[in-house]
């Protein structure tokens, strides 16, 4: 049985454009799936479909052989879900809240009980089990909503931006704990983030989105294999190679994308024999986060002759967005 | 019932009685109601002297059949069985609109809905145990309070009169039909509205509805335009708690999570 499945997927909100479009991707149990994408790429509302808080437009899916659309209460039986709109009860404990959403889930009280203290001290809330969700900082905050997503043992998470507003050594923290927690159980995990380096660190495959759209999916090295540059060479010359398109990006440091070490020779052979001086030149394999950043770029370039792409705006996380004029 | 219900019934219950802020509210408004409300007229009504008009005028707004025996002790039965079960009438109404708008709309406010709305219970199976939550709030805090009543109010006239003048059945009928009733319309009215309402203030708006006409209630009282007995308080007690019903159906229709989650 496959995890997920979705097939031509679309959600067009009432009369607004689609939220996401045709998005088709199957998960195998067991996997840690990163959904990647911009804000306002599509993220949540997957989320939320496959949860059966929205129904689909077009298309469909299923969870664990599910229709979440049909009975999104054994869905919910199933899994387990942290995104940002849904908090916990200010007004009770850590603990508190981790035995409600026991009861709530149809757990015993023992066996929640049992459950919530193994979660408070993997987690490191062993202290803040008894005070109140009021005094939690977001960390803590965002590592209870892990513990209560967790409380029934679900076979698949779905984490909207776990590590969003934390500092980045809570955020290394929770991206671990997903990790071992996913490990321990074999939960499936389905990841939304736009942290790739996070994401890149725990993550088995991905499904990169953009606008509603998936342009790609696969592990890392598929992902590769669908762009012709694979390889990053870094160049330190007095001049750069002739003839080859790259990139300035330093003193004498000049970046260029190939697609095989073969290329990498031929780069070196044209400086040297061009009487310029090399000082240095290595390559490396494209990271989740060159290889998102090519694959906008590539959608953009074939985009543009029917939709003409504008990428005039960076939003704060460094991201660019597009506008379809 | 299934445990899940349960639970989140325990929940909403428990989450009212240790709001500071509404638990108050909910102490507070009664016990005018019942206590400061009946004292006040208990006093004026002994401490007056008995052959004033106004004491005249009001018993001959009584039917006939009524009006024997001591002329204060049938103020005293006026104000006790016809007009302050009107002003009870808006405890249970009270009760259940502050007690519906925390459980429907305090949650969406304070972001805790969505994560209700990923337990394993359907959204039906949701909304009967929070309507159930509400509504035995509500009814609590009314028994509470008419007990609360009778004893301070029998009290008061054995020390100030030497008598008792026990409840009638108007009481019965007020505890068993008609405020259940009420607190069920209150009810039903705010989930309706909560789909729309994003704050709690917004949402309580809507019980003004309900509490308007037992104003002119507690007018028509006072004028005689209109005295309430038995068969009026029976009559009104089925027709709201037919509406109650009518209400409590429709408003399990057209909830989708969607809908909730804007």
């Amino acid at each position: 049985m496959k995890a997920v499945v979705a097939d031509n997927l679309s959600k067009i909100y009432s009369g607004s454009k689609k939220a996401i479009n045709r998005i088709s991707l199957t998960l195998e149990q067991g996997e840690i799936f990163g959904f990647l994408g911009p804000n306002g790429a599509g993220k949540t509302t997957t989320i939320k479909l496959l949860n059966g808080m929205l129904s689909p437009s077009e298309g469909s899916c299923r969870v664990f052989d599910v229709d979440p659309a049909a009975s999104p209460e054994m869905v919910h039986g199933m899994s387990g879900v942290i995104t940002e709109r849904a908090q916990m009860y200010d007004h009770l404990t850590g603990l508190q809240n981790l035995l409600l959403f026991g009861a709530l889930f149809g757990i015993s009280k023992q066996d929640s009980r049992q459950r919530a203290q193994e979660l408070l001290s993997m987690l490191d809330l062993n202290d803040a089990g008894n005070k109140k969700l009021g005094t939690y900082s977001t960390g803590m905050r965002q590592r209870l909503s892990l513990a209560r997503a967790m409380i029934h043992k679900p076979s698949i998470l779905f984490l909207d931006e776990p590590t969003s507003g934390l500092d980045p050594e809570s955020a290394k923290r929770v991206n671990q704990l997903i990790w071992q927690l996913a490990r321990q159980d074999g939960t499936t995990v389905f990841l939304c983030t736009h942290q790739l380096r996070y994401a890149e660190e725990i993550c088995t495959c991905y499904g990169l989105v953009d606008q509603g759209e998936l342009l790609n999916k696969g592990d890392l090295n598929q992902l590769r294999a669908s762009l012709s540059t694979g390889l990053t060479v870094t160049v330190k010359a007095d001049r750069p190679p002739k003839d080859m398109e790259y990139t300035k990006t330093g003193d004498l440091l000049y970046q260029l994308h190939v697609s095989s070490e073969q290329e990498v020779a031929e780069i070196a052979r044209r400086i040297v024999d061009s009487g310029t001086k090399l000082y240095h030149i290595s390559a490396r394999q494209l990271t989740l986060e060159e290889i998102y950043f090519a694959l906008i770029e590539q959608r953009r370039r074939e985009g543009g002759q029917q939709d003409e792409y504008h990428a005039d705006s960076t939003d704060q996380k460094g991201y660019s967005q597009h506008h379809i004029q | 019932m299934n445990t899940m219900q349960t639970a989140l019934i325990r929940k909403d219950i428990h989450s009212i009685t240790s709001n500071k802020r509404l638990f108050p509210v909910l102490v507070i408004v009664p016990l005018i109601m019942t206590v400061f409300i009946p004292s006040i007229f208990l006093l004026t009504i002994v401490l007056s002297p008995v052959g004033t008009d106004d004491f005249q005028s009001m018993v001959a707004l009584l039917p006939e059949s009524m009006q024997q025996g001591d002329i204060k002790e049938m103020v005293i039965s006026l104000m006790l069985n016809n007009i302050i079960p009107l002003f009870f009438l808006l405890i249970p109404i009270m009760a259940a609109s502050v007690m519906a708008a925390s459980s429907f709309v305090g949650e969406k406010e304070k972001q805790t809905l969505e994560t209700l709305l990923y337990c394993p219970m359907t959204l039906r199976q949701i909304f009967q145990a929070k309507i159930l939550a509400s509504f035995l709030l509500s009814m609590s805090v009314s028994l509470l309070s008419f007990l609360v009543m009778t004893i301070v109010v029998e009290l008061e006239l054995w020390f100030l009169m030497g008598t008792l003048i026990l409840p009638s059945i108007n009481w019965l009928i007020m505890i068993v039909l008609v405020s259940p009733g009420a607190s069920m319309i209150a009810i039903t009215l705010i989930v309706q509205g909560s789909a729309k309402a994003q704050t709690i203030e917004e949402s309580q708006q809507r019980s003004v509805f309900l509490i308007l006409p037992v104003f002119l209630l507690v007018v028509g009282q006072f004028s005689g335009l209109l005295l309430i007995n038995v068969w009026i308080l029976l009559g009104l007690g089925v027709i709201l708690a037919a509406l109650a019903l009518l209400l409590l159906k429709k408003s399990f229709r057209g909830f989708h999570y969607e809908l909730l989650l804007k």
